[in-house]
């Protein structure tokens, strides 16, 4: 499966290496956190008082750990890997790219430290204070430097696609972070937004969606368009599809911001804008997850065999269910419903647990043998065991959190002929009781399975070189 | 005279969804077929032996 042979170029995998062993590092510490949350929800005695435990402080540390710790060190480890191998070339700046990896664990170390402390700018997935948020521009431009400058001098003529996703990822993620972070520093700590009101909002899920639409999306897209091949061993089903998908989806998601604010103090015409543009959007996402998912065709045998295969073809079926969710979610009159549901977190979960981590994970199984000179993981049915932890982990979260939510909408939205509520708002967080225990218990099978793949890795990469050989191919 | 932003906005979508269905006719030209297929193997060209890298080009599109 894994090909350690390759032409005679000497590849960068230093920084991989780094960035791949910290993903699932910072994997389990973000999900760790996020399950001691879903406990506090069920358990409200387990912030034990003490304020750097409380809900509201942990839960932007479980959000950052998990997507910016754990989500963009899988972009990290794999974009500086994929941009290597498909232009034949040793990567551009190295010492660049180190200091990405350095500064990038400061920020996340900050993060960790000023959080729990209550220092926060207040912006939802951009709480990091001022000057967190210049470490993180200079990190940002040092990876764009590096990774272009990898495009620059690359061997072939052509720029695979996997790269056109991620360079778009790169540059879309400095210009959200650097509009959305502008503020006025009074403090040491503390600054203020330089947008009020309304703006401030719509500039605010502008950032926050198209977080979701390049990091989350198009970043590991890049990822998928090189992995699901390579691990398939076919190139992907169609090429001209992913470069219509490509444009298509860079070019519609930046417009969906506004769903995240309908009926609030946004422009009518701005909603109905950010619903049209969020319900076309479907058409590309499919298109890309049917371009991954029919590579496999002809040899869906694979599947069978190769749990590490099965990773990432199940991730992209989240990732069709969560774009036809999100599109659904994102028209007015479903969004009454919805909208501060608990389904909005079962939607983010299905998306982040399903799409995201499950392809990183994959993507770093893939890599984790060929960057220590392995033929293979160290347990093939440990993989296997991580997979169906993980699968029934995301199933039980996002099943609890739909009934959930939709059992919160309609108590919320219930009136009596006389025009009252029908039920108080403690009376609907009682029947949401039951699915917060389902969802802690998710939860646990998701960072069980992440200590077996942090059991694995450590099993792989302390075994000797070239000690474990590949599974011969079972076609 | 100056265009209304209605109207300027108007012919920018115009614009792009015309440039949009090119774009997606050039993609789909029989001409770019076997540059295409070559691009999508980039992904096994830098391997040694690459067992399973010609067995796909007529299979697809």
């Amino acid at each position: 499966m894994s090909q350690t042979n390759t032409l005679n170029v000497d590849y960068n995998y230093r920084v991989v290496r780094l960035f791949a062993l910290t993903t699932v590092f910072w994997g389990i510490i973000g999900m760790a956190v996020g399950v001691l949350i879903a406990a506090q929800l069920y358990w409200p005695a387990l912030n034990f008082e003490t304020p750097w435990l409380t809900y509201s402080r942990l839960r932007p540390l479980h959000t950052n750990a998990v997507i910016f710790a754990f989500g963009t060190s899988a972009l990290f480890a794999t974009s500086y890997y994929i941009v290597q191998r498909t232009c034949q070339v040793r990567l551009f700046a190295e010492k660049l790219a180190m200091f990405t990896f350095w500064g990038w664990q400061a920020v996340i170390v900050a993060a960790v430290i000023t959080l729990p402390m209550g220092l926060t700018s207040s912006k939802e997935y951009a709480e990091l204070e001022w000057p967190i948020d210049i470490l993180i521009t200079l990190v940002w431009v040092s990876y764009a430097i590096v990774f272009f400058g990898t495009l620059v001098k690359r061997k072939t003529s052509h720029i695979y696609v996997a790269n056109w996703f991620l360079g778009s990822f790169i540059l879309t993620v400095a210009a959200l972070h650097i509009v959305n972070s502008m503020a006025v520093p009074v403090s040491a700590f503390k600054s203020y937004s330089i947008y009020a009101g309304a703006v401030d909002a719509m500039i605010q899920w502008w950032y926050g969606h198209n977080a979701v639409g390049f990091l989350l999306t198009a970043g590991f897209l890049g990822m998928m368009y090189y992995f699901v091949p390579k691990q398939a061993g076919r190139p992907v089903y169609s090429y001209r599809l992913s470069i219509v998908h490509f444009w298509a989806l860079i070019a519609l998601y930046i417009w969906a911001g506004p769903h995240h604010l309908h009926y609030t103090a946004l422009p009518d015409w701005t909603q109905s804008l950010g619903m049209v543009m969020s319900v076309v959007l479907f058409v590309p996402s499919w298109g890309g997850m049917i371009n991954g998912i029919m590579t496999l065709s002809g040899a869906w045998h694979k599947l069978k065999t190769d749990p590490i295969l099965r990773f990432l073809i199940v991730s992209l079926s989240f990732y069709g269910m969560s774009t036809f969710e999100g599109p659904m979610m994102a028209i007015k009159s479903v969004n009454a419903l919805s909208h501060y549901t608990d389904w909005t977190i079962g939607h983010v979960h299905s998306g982040a647990l399903g799409w995201v981590a499950m392809i990183s994970i994959g993507a770093i199984y893939h890599l984790i043998p060929v960057l220590y000179n392995q033929g293979r993981m160290y347990s093939i049915a440990l993989i296997n065991t991580h997979f169906w932890l993980h699968t029934i982990g995301v199933v039980l979260y996002i099943v609890a959190m739909w009934i959930s939510g939709i059992t919160q909408g309609m108590m919320w939205r219930a009136v009596n002929t006389d025009g009252t509520l029908t039920y108080s708002f403690v009376q609907s967080l009682e029947a949401s009781m039951p699915f917060y225990l389902m969802r802690f218990i998710g939860g646990v099978f998701v960072v069980a399975g992440m200590l077996l793949m942090a059991y694995n890795v450590y099993k792989t990469v302390r075994a000797k070189e070239e000690s474990l050989q590949p599974v011969p191919a079972a076609a | 005279m100056l265009m209304e932003y209605s109207t300027i906005h108007s012919i920018f979508t115009v614009i792009l969804f015309v440039a949009f269905v090119a774009f997606v006719i050039w993609a789909y030209s029989k001409k770019r077929k076997t540059d295409f297929d070559q691009a999508a193997n980039l992904v096994f060209d830098d391997e040694q032996k690459a067992p399973q890298k010609n067995k796909q080009e007529s299979g697809h599109e």
